[in-house]
């Protein structure tokens, strides 16, 4: 039995990624991409460097600006037995590829009694990051209540790499969605880590108060967590990285330890990622005393000020975990 | 004079992979002599030299990771000047970066 040596590698994000589609798509002729710029430039983070010379123009394809069209031919390759990666650059036009991407990818199994499935992966890149109202929207929330369709969203680049690759590989239809302000990091990868889709990962053990978050925003949440140990108070940060499947038992299990939530997106709350993590935590352990941090209720402007005023950050989460926690002991008492 | 080459601040940059020094420890640069090429997420960034100087310290190997403001090379106006003791002492000048 061979063994396969584990090596770590300290890389960007964007370079994550690469890693993980490079590899996917030597060992797996199926696997090509689709979107703007992902050929010769190289993807509009650089996240696509190096396919197009590797593996050629059929491989890696430069589209015109059409998400319908799009995610419509990824899913018919995929009923035809390929296995795409479509990118659409902002995630705020996947609203174009709805139709295609659920009434087409993610019903395909159900129309056809399992006789067809639609193992695309469409990658797309939320956030907020200074382009202004229709460039910085974070609607994974909005995809989570389709059945038959997975959405994962990577946080650092180890589940970048582990998360894509598991993503490439599964029955499909999934939506990878990473952020515009994950670009700038680095870290460490296990290379030929496979992740394991609907698992969330505890990124930092805590007693007082059980923080759910994904994406960008498990930064803002692991910030808060060291201001408010300063101030006494341990948080435990649970980075969902699968928004559907979710992975309520990790969550229902931190709160039998600490019997407060705080959920935080970048999103909106309304019908949001936080909103679903305390119905199915609630049905589960009864009532649990929880708040929601997220966007405020308005279009994230391009006006840096008007912006910042808008999305969570460390101050306004550790301020809600503080009033959380008070609020509860007064009421307890 | 001792002088302090740091990672150079750049636009949402937090930390950056130096791809390769382009002279070894004794070379002497000129201004405007390309010193060092750092990756960073977004591009390759150059760093010239502002003043002339002799590369006397490399803290960083091609492929190591710094964040902005660290500690990259310590340069000296004459090959014969200390360095070692005198590293932390050294003036952090700005050199040229595109």
């Amino acid at each position: 039995m061979s063994e396969q040596v584990v090596r770590s590698k300290r890389l960007f994000f964007r370079e994550a990624i690469a890693c993980a589609l490079e590899e996917e798509m030597a060992k797996d002729p199926r696997v090509f991409v689709l979107g703007q710029d992902v050929g010769s430039f190289g993807g509009s983070y650089r996240e696509f460097d190096g396919l197009h010379e590797k593996f050629g123009a059929s491989r890696v394809r430069d589209t015109p600006v059409a998400e319908s069209a799009m995610v419509g031919i990824g899913v018919g390759a995929a009923a035809a037995g390929q296995r795409p990666l479509v990118c659409i650059t902002y995630m705020d036009f996947m609203m174009l590829a709805l139709d295609p991407l659920v009434n087409y990818g993610a019903k395909l199994r159900y129309k056809t009694g399992g006789r067809l499935t639609a193992p695309v992966v469409v990658k797309t890149t939320a956030g907020a990051k200074g382009q202004g109202v229709a460039h910085s929207q974070c609607i994974e929330a909005w995809l989570m209540s389709v059945p038959g369709l997975c959405v994962v969203a990577p946080s650092s680049p180890a589940e970048a790499y582990s998360l894509l690759r598991a993503a490439l590989r599964h029955d499909g239809p999934v939506v990878y969605v990473d952020h515009k302000r994950l670009f700038p990091l680095a870290g460490e990868v296990t290379l030929g880590e496979i992740g394991t889709i609907g698992k969330a990962k505890i990124r930092r053990h805590g007693a007082d108060l059980t923080v759910t978050t994904h994406s960008y925003m498990t930064r803002i949440a692991l910030q808060a967590a060291e201001a408010l140990q300063k101030q006494g108070v341990s948080i435990e940060v649970i980075d969902l990285l699968t928004l559907a499947p979710l992975d309520v038992e990790t969550i229902t299990d931190s709160l039998e330890k600490t019997g407060a939530l705080l959920t935080l997106e970048e999103g909106q709350s309304t019908c949001g990622v936080g909103a679903e993590v305390i119905a199915r935590v609630q049905e589960i352990m009864g009532s649990v005393r929880c708040t929601r941090v997220s966007a405020l209720r308005a279009p994230v402007s391009s006006n840096p000020v008007l912006e910042k005023a808008c999305l969570p950050d460390t101050a306004r989460v550790v301020d809600a975990a503080i009033r959380l926690l008070k609020k509860t002991a007064h009421e307890r008492r | 004079m001792i002088y302090q080459l740091t990672v150079p601040a750049v636009a949402d940059v937090e930390e950056i992979r130096v791809l390769e020094w382009h002279g070894e420890i004794g070379h002497r640069f000129h201004v405007g002599d390309l010193i060092v090429e750092l990756e960073t997420h977004k591009a390759i960034v150059e760093v010239r030299a502002g003043q002339p100087g002799i590369m006397r310290v490399v803290m960083l190997q091609a492929g190591d990771w710094q964040q902005i403001g660290e500690p990259l090379a310590i340069f000296s106006d004459n090959e014969e000047e200390e360095v070692s003791a005198q590293a932390a002492s050294a003036l952090v000048v700005e050199f040229q970066v595109s």
